[in-house]
């Protein structure tokens, strides 16, 4: 019996104190053990240029994005393309809130992140502090001229609300920040900063001069409606800091690869054959015998012809053989899959981000306001359409005849029977203003193509170009759609949902309700 | 003494009676070998006369008139062996001992950590399943699905990924938002690995994985106890807040041998198809379009086609069976032979079965081989030890996709209503490159669905699958009252994943040459445990039993992704050919230690206190990583303690708190970088959800109250439940404003509670000596409450945001499941709105909100056994059921677009007066037609998900099985033949039908069968590109030798 005891007392206490010992002792590890070996924990100097990157790839609309943040939106408003699916009710102007939340979502997740993470871990007088500015505007006014009022200055800090600020001063922001880039850039001109780890000029801090100030130039027009004396200014400025000049090499295009779905975002839509060539693109294309239509489109796979249809048709109209996709024109060989008739590499085809040609077109439309950047509407308005030609390998000798060419918009053979788009030729009018604004504006529209982003939002600046009505809308807020159009984006049920009262106090600064019809702040028409 | 007077007065009255009838009154005792103590209601008949016999009383005699010449009685008590007694002509008295029951569960039962337990002593309610019942009628997919109808309260679910899917396995309701709200599964004593790989999060679809319990081999299970709250299932932890599931698998016997050969044929095929228009061929509006993939087209009248969509002359006919047909009668196989045998030292099982399983889909198997080895042994009076190993081996071949995107199943159910298989099978032709590349197809959607023949031909997802399992365990008795167990023990597995795509596949060969991913999944889980057990006699009427351990747990995840997306040698399947290989490689690692304490106290055997203790450190929690729980709990053998009217037998009733913890989920303390490939160097991108640095265990709080009765002799007895439990701080992933540059955050909080009651009725309706008549059945009720989420969210989607066909929820103030889906509006007077044209107005054209419809959760469910015992024959029914709940059906949605469902076949030429009223209050009097109708319902893919949804209420013959026991002479080397036939899924009894009743159509009835389901996580409701429900039969005999 002593024994026993004796042998109960040391044995058992002995192993609840190793089960004491083991359960305390063992926790040492567990920080180690509870940390993914797969990721990167703290982001140092050799980290940044890899958030660059992605940010430049994000706020370019990114391979899985660009079809809901764009594709269905932007660039069916803009009457690039029409839509050929019969499930998408985008083009008929319902808007789907979960997809065009693509165009929002992201910037803030994906982009706002990556810069603050290079503005809080580099010095505001470095260079790869001010590209970070100038890809923060970039990112930035796309989602404003979707929507207007959007949540900025507290952008990126966590919270469960985020307010709203009004589009105008965003854009006073925007200014102010590419002007201090600018600055800090000329300061460290002919260097290079990111190399390849820059997706727009590998790190040439020439070129983003360029570019900064050329994307300047593109918001000062923006506003030169709502505020013209800021506008002139700001577009002056602009031009004197240095502007792009010479497409290609002044042209910032996003490299885009096969690996890790960073694909071109139009390719990789290819073979899904749910949009097509719009009915206005074939009008003017076709009238004006475009160098450029083969380059943005191709034959029908059953006809062999160019053919486009107009945006906004029915379900049951889409039934039609003609509004089949076999029988429309797929977007150009570098984005379509070899299968539908492109090429091998489709996916890597590097995307738009701003082009030397719509520098040209935005001077001109400033220099018809009598603003001084550096030539006349005429002289603009053929270089305008000399580099965009340029840009997509069309000769000389074909961008001559072009620009002296008579000829006008012809009446697109599409299922409603269409009218022509226009009337205007290509050769610049040598008195009329009206005119001479539509083709500053219409050439802008066919250089920008297929940047659906840009071109819609000019398109509602400006109204100087025609698109057809959309032939019909579901939109009940759009009722007669020959004399109302769509001017924005409502703000997104996602943030009703999560950011509600921040989105309620928008309601005032959008100056309307949250409609599809409200105009934006520098919408003056 | 009296009682002897009148026993001595009766007995000369029987003597005397006998003399006559040449009967005779012996008069006996039965008493339990455990503790010599008196067994009341034991009944006594005697061998090979009907009818006679008798109970003993509660001091556990009896007496009983017998044959004059040597006879033999047969004693029986529940819990015991039952024991046939030779009564010699003469003898008149006769005391018997009856041998404990380990076997009978009812009474003996494996609790937590493998502790086993005496029922009566338990504090909480348990039930056990006949291992029987899980091997006469099989589910060839997953022996969770045989658990249907069984478990009281039980909510089984089967993915829909053929043989080998992972199952849902919900006891008492939904409690969790992130996590698993699946059953935690236990084998010996230790929590396996039951992780899914891959299970549908959306309508989109996925490719339903394994999960850990479909390897289990049912030929190898012992028993299984089922411990459905918290409380019973306290000690293990963490994931035994969602209830236990508690498998014993066989181990060796002693002083005997025993071979069992089992041999089983089963025979499956798709039942619950979608119900079919065959009135009307490809088309839109009516007229014919060889190239569509709509059934809009004209009436089929057999006219002669010119050329049908592949170019060929055809015959305009209707292909009523062109869905069923594409489906294979699946065959399988089961082969098992096990081998028990020991001495007093050493006991062995071994055993090897062999499954060989054909899915419905054509291509689809699976092949599982089992090896299990189990010895057991005593060294000598204080050292035991006892191991096992099992080694399984699966290969599972063309596993098929799931959902609404480009997979067999949707694509089959999409062929327009004129296309027969015949033509279909014309999947593909070689090009001048001599490459496959699919032949034109009407698909309805050129962009996501294909011929559902290019899919099952020219793409492939094999799983092949190892996995090991075992455990060592040495006991040593340190004194007669006191013994320590030390265990160890591992379960790895290892999941090889191969994918690839033909080019031309559409959605997943994106890039020339095809897709091809090869991925390595492994799991291993360590559980090692040191637990003292102890039993102490404190004073006579006191007796304390307790255990007291540690626990050291750990789990690592690792995977590695090859991914081929472009293949540089077309169709090449290596990643050797990868235009553009890519890497991606997870790994996760959980640790626990724990110690715990366990205590039951007995007051005369009839009051019993138990109470439990657990502390946990966890790795997925900040410092100090601890936190502790706690359970306590009383029963009462009433029937013990005061006299209860005749022929009520038992009664006990039993009251229990217990609080579980559950550390919540791993590497979410601190924020983190992933790198993807793209352009130029690749990219670093922030993890899109926020950090928490605080986060706290989760605790779900049970109380539950139960009584047990039986009566008549214990013929008939029941137990009823009542439980209420509460999960608190919930870890729930709630978005933020994206603009705050984080996508959602982890918060802890909220309260959701489920209470409920069950009942479970165990009874021998007839007793005969060649037939019985015995039936269980089980109810159970669960209701849903989510009392508060936090103060910043009120809703969270299960599916992460609005589904294409409908949205689950949890939403605060309503319940776990609520679905949301857009709706066809009404006015305040609830007529239905239609627009001017007179087409349905629906939620969705208005921009309101997806509306509430309905819970994906049963209201009620049970489960009803009878088995009929007649001499050798053996029959047994499980009629099963749930009540309520609601599932939308994206399937017909995605199809009632494209003109294909039966109801779609109505009003083809317009007609179709809906007689709603529009947005004033006007009657409109337009009528439209039946494509103007759907294509309004569905968009397609997207939706308005009430038209679509049905009440999943449904009762339902589950299985079916007669076997029969070929008489053997005993001395014969077979000891024993059983053959039997089954059938699972026999026939509907009821099934709901839809929630709308569309004015002109009416109710439609349920199609489906809503068990099955897309995945098995917790995105449930939805129904969408399911592979369709089987109905089996077949074959099995069972051989002992």
């Amino acid at each position: 019996m002593k024994r026993s005891k004796l042998f109960f007392n040391t044995r058992l206490q002995l192993a609840f104190l190793c089960c004491i010992v083991v359960s305390f002792s063992c926790t040492k590890k567990y920080d180690d053990i509870n940390t993914d070996k797969n990721s990167v924990a703290t982001i140092g100097p050799a980290e940044l240029p890899f958030l660059f990157s992605k940010a430049q790839s994000t706020a370019t609309e990114s391979q899985w994005n660009y079809q809901v943040a764009q594709n269905l939106f932007a660039d069916q408003y803009a009457q690039y393309f029409g839509c050929t699916a019969t499930y998408f009710p985008s083009d008929r102007l319902t808007i789907r809130m979960d997809w065009v939340g693509a165009a929002f979502n992201p910037i803030y997740t994906d982009v706002v992140p990556q810069l603050q993470s290079i503005f809080k871990a580099s010095d505001p007088s470095s260079p790869e502090y001010a590209m970070a500015q100038t890809m923060w505007v970039l990112a930035f006014h796309k989602v404003t001229d979707y929507w207007g009022p959007i949540p900025y200055f507290q952008a990126g800090v966590p919270a469960v609300s985020v307010p709203y600020d009004a589009q105008d001063k965003i854009y006073d922001d925007f200014f102010a920040k590419l002007d201090s880039a600018n600055t800090v850039l000329k300061a460290h001109a002919g260097e290079n900063h990111f190399g390849n780890y820059d997706l727009f000029y590998g790190g040439d801090v020439n070129k983003w001069i360029k570019f900064t100030n050329s994307l300047r130039l593109r918001l000062a027009i923006r506003i030169s409606k709502v505020n013209p004396d800021k506008a002139k200014t700001e577009a002056e400025t602009a031009f004197a800091g240095g502007v792009m000049t010479a497409s290609p090499d002044d042209d910032a295009l996003v490299q885009r690869s096969t690996k890790g779905g960073d694909g071109n975002g139009l390719s990789i839509m290819s073979d899904w054959n749910e949009f097509r060539m719009s009915a206005a693109m074939e009008s003017v294309l076709k009238g004006y015998s475009d160098p450029r239509m083969s380059v943005y489109f191709l034959p029908a796979v059953a006809t062999g012809q160019f053919d486009g249809l107009r945006n906004g048709l029915t379900v049951k109209q889409l039934g039609d053989p003609a509004n089949k996709a076999d029988n429309l024109s797929h977007a150009g060989a570098r984005w379509a899959s070899p299968a539908a008739g492109g090429i091998n590499d489709y996916l890597a085809t590097p995307q738009q981000v701003m082009e030397t040609a719509e520098v040209y077109f935005l001077r001109a439309e400033g220099s018809m306001l009598g603003w001084s950047l550096g030539g006349t509407p005429k002289d603009l308005y053929e270089a305008g359409i000399t580099n965009s030609m340029k840009q997509w390998g069309i000769s000389a000798a074909a961008t001559t005849a072009y620009i002296n060419s008579t000829a006008t918009p012809v009446a697109p053979n599409d299922f409603l029977h269409s009218p022509a788009l226009t009337n205007i030729p290509v050769k610049f009018d040598a008195a009329n203003q009206v005119i001479q604004r539509e083709q500053i504006a219409t050439q802008k529209w066919l250089a920008l193509y297929p940047d659906g982003i840009e071109a819609w939002a000019d398109y509602r600046r400006g109204h100087y170009n025609k698109l057809y009505p959309v032939a019909n809308s579901d939109n009940p807020d759009i009722p007669d759609p020959t004399t109302q159009w769509i001017r924005r984006i409502p703000f997104l049920l996602s943030e009703q949902q999560v950011n509600g009262p921040a989105v309620e106090a928008a309601g005032a600064l959008l100056g309307g309700p949250d409609k599809v019809t409200t105009a934006l702040w520098w919408d003056k028409n | 003494m009296l009682r002897l007077k009148q026993f001595l007065t009766l007995l000369c009255l029987l003597v005397g009676t006998a003399l006559f009838a040449q009967n005779r009154v012996i008069t006996g005792k039965v008493l339990s070998g455990k503790d010599n103590s008196a067994i009341s209601g034991a009944s006594i008949i005697i061998k090979g006369s009907a009818n006679s016999g008798t109970t003993t009383g509660t001091d556990g005699s009896f007496s009983l008139s017998v044959p004059g010449g040597a006879t033999t009685i047969s004693v029986s008590s529940i819990g015991f062996v039952l024991q046939d007694v030779n009564v010699q002509a003469g003898q008149n008295s006769v005391s018997v001992v009856l041998v404990e029951d380990t076997k009978q569960l009812g009474e003996v039962v494996v609790t937590a950590l493998g502790i086993t337990r005496q029922s009566k002593t338990l504090v909480y309610a348990t039930q056990t399943i006949k291992p029987a019942q899980l091997t006469e009628v099989r589910d060839p997919n997953n022996v969770l699905n045989s658990l249907s109808g069984k478990i009281a309260n039980a909510v089984v679910t089967q993915g829909s990924g053929g043989p080998g899917s992972g199952a849902r396995i919900v006891l008492r309701g939904n409690r969790s938002i992130q996590g698993s709200n699946n059953a935690l599964i236990v084998v010996d004593g230790v929590p396996i690995t039951n992780d899914t790989y891959g299970t549908a999060g959306s309508d989109f679809g996925s490719v339903q994985g394994s999960d850990g319990a479909s390897n289990i081999n049912p030929d190898d299970i012992e028993s299984v106890t089922v411990l459905r709250g918290a409380s019973a299932a306290a000690l293990y932890g963490s994931a035994a807040g969602n209830g236990v599931i508690v498998i014993t698998t066989k181990k060796g016997t002693r002083d005997r041998v025993s071979v069992t050969v089992n041999s089983g044929v089963q025979f499956e095929q798709a039942y619950a198809l979608p119900k079919v228009q065959n009135s009307y061929g490809q088309g839109n509006g009516g007229v014919f379009d060889r190239k569509s993939g709509e059934s809009w087209g004209p009436k089929i009248d057999g006219h002669a086609l010119d050329s049908n969509y592949l170019g060929n002359p055809d015959v305009y006919t209707s292909q009523p069976d062109n869905i069923k047909d594409f489906f294979r009668t699946g065959v399988s196989f089961n082969n098992s032979i096990g081998v028990a045998a020991g001495g007093d030292k050493v006991q062995t099982y071994l055993s090897y079965t062999n499954n060989n399983i054909q899915g419905i889909v054509p291509g689809n198997d699976l092949i599982r081989n089992t090896v299990n080895l189990r010895l057991s042994t005593q060294l000598n009076s204080k050292w035991s030890t006892d191991a096992k190993l099992t080694y399984m081996q699966q290969d599972i071949k063309n596993r098929p996709r799931t959902g609404e995107e480009n997979a067999p199943t949707i694509d089959i159910y999409n062929i327009p209503r004129n296309v027969s298989l015949t033509n279909a099978k014309n999947y593909d032709f070689v090009n001048v490159l001599g490459v496959s590349t699919p032949t034109y197809w009407p698909s309805t959607l050129a962009s996501i669905y294909q011929n559902p023949y290019w899919m099952i031909h020219r793409t492939g997802i094999n799983e092949s699958r190892d996995r090991l399992q075992g455990f060592v365990s040495l006991k040593y008795n340190i004194t007669d009252w006191l013994n320590v167990t030390g265990r160890a023990n591992l379960d790895r597995i290892n999941t090889k994943l191969d994918q690839y795509y033909y080019q031309g596949t559409i959605l997943w060969a994106s890039q020339p040459g095809g897709y091809y991913s090869k991925t390595n999944i492994q799991t291993t889980q360590k559980w090692a445990d040191l637990i003292f057990e102890g039993t102490n006699k404190l004073t006579d009427d006191l007796k304390l039993n307790y255990h007291a351990g540690a626990i050291f747990f750990d789990y690592l995840y690792e995977d590695n992704t090859g991914t081929a997306n472009g293949l540089n040698v077309t169709n090449k399947f290596s990643l050797n050919f990868a235009s553009n290989p890519e890497l991606n490689q997870n790994s996760t690692e959980i640790q626990t230690q724990s110690l715990f304490g366990q205590a039951s106290l007995s007051w005369k055997d009839k009051i019993f206190l138990d109470a439990s203790l657990r502390n946990d450190w966890d790795s997925r929690l900040p410092k100090p990583y601890s936190y502790p729980y706690y359970s306590v709990g009383v029963s009462a053998i009433i029937s013990d303690m005061v006299k209860l009217p005749e022929n009520w037998s038992y009664l006990k009733a039993n009251i229990n708190y217990a609080e579980v913890g559950n550390g919540g989920q791993a590497q979410i303390l601190t924020s983190k970088y992933t790198y993807s490939q793209g352009a130029g160097n690749g990219f670093l991108q922030r993890s899109s959800t926020l950090p928490i640095p605080g986060l706290k265990p989760e605790i779900v709080k049970n109380l539950e109250i139960g009584v047990e009765s039986r009566f008549i002799n214990n013929r008939i007895g029941f137990t009823a439940t009542f439980y209420k439990s509460n999960s608190f701080n919930q870890l729930l992933l709630v978005p933020l404003p994206p603009a705050s540059g984080y996508a959602n955050q982890y918060i802890n909080a909220g309260n959701i509670q489920n209470e409920g009651f069950e009942f479970v009725l165990n009874g021998t309706v007839i007793k005969n000596k060649d037939f019985n008549w015995d039936v269980t059945l089980n109810f159970a009720l669960n209701r849903n409450k989510v009392i508060s989420l936090s103060n910043d969210l009120k809703t969270v989607y299960l599916s992460g945001g609005y589904g294409r066909s409908g949205t689950p929820v949890v939403k605060e103030g309503g319940s776990y499941g609520d679905l949301l889906a857009y709706q066809w509006a009404r006015d305040p007077k609830g007529n239905f709105l239609v627009t001017a044209a007179g087409k349905p107005l629906t939620t969705d054209i208005l921009k309101e909100d997806q509306g509430l419809i309905g819970n994906f959760n049963p209201k009620e469910t049970f489960g009803f056994t009878n088995i009929f015992n007649y001499k050798a024959f053996s029959l047994r029914i499980l009629i099963d059921g749930r009540i309520g709940g609601t599932v939308i059906s994206g399937t017909e949605m995605n199809l009632a677009f494209s003109g294909i469902p039966e109801a779609t076949g109505q009003y083809r030429d317009g007609g179709w007066a809906l007689g709603g009223v529009d947005t004033t209050g006007a009657a409109v009097g337009k009528t439209i037609s039946a494509q103007d109708f759907w294509q309004t319902a569905s968009g397609k893919r997207y939706g308005v998900g009430e038209f679509f949804a049905y009440d999943m209420t449904n009762f339902r013959i589950r299985e079916l099985s007669i076997s029969y026991d070929i008489p053997m002479k005993s001395n014969k080397i077979i000891k024993g033949a059983r053959i039997s036939a089954m059938a699972r899924n026999v026939a509907w009894l009821y099934r709901g039908s839809s929630l709308l009743d569309i004015p002109g159509l009416g109710k439609r009835k349920m199609w489906f069968d809503p068990d099955m389901s897309l995945g098995n996580g917790n995105f449930q409701g939805v129904e969408y590109g399911t592979l369709p429900a089987t109905r089996s039969w077949g074959f099995n005999l069972k051989l002992t030798f």
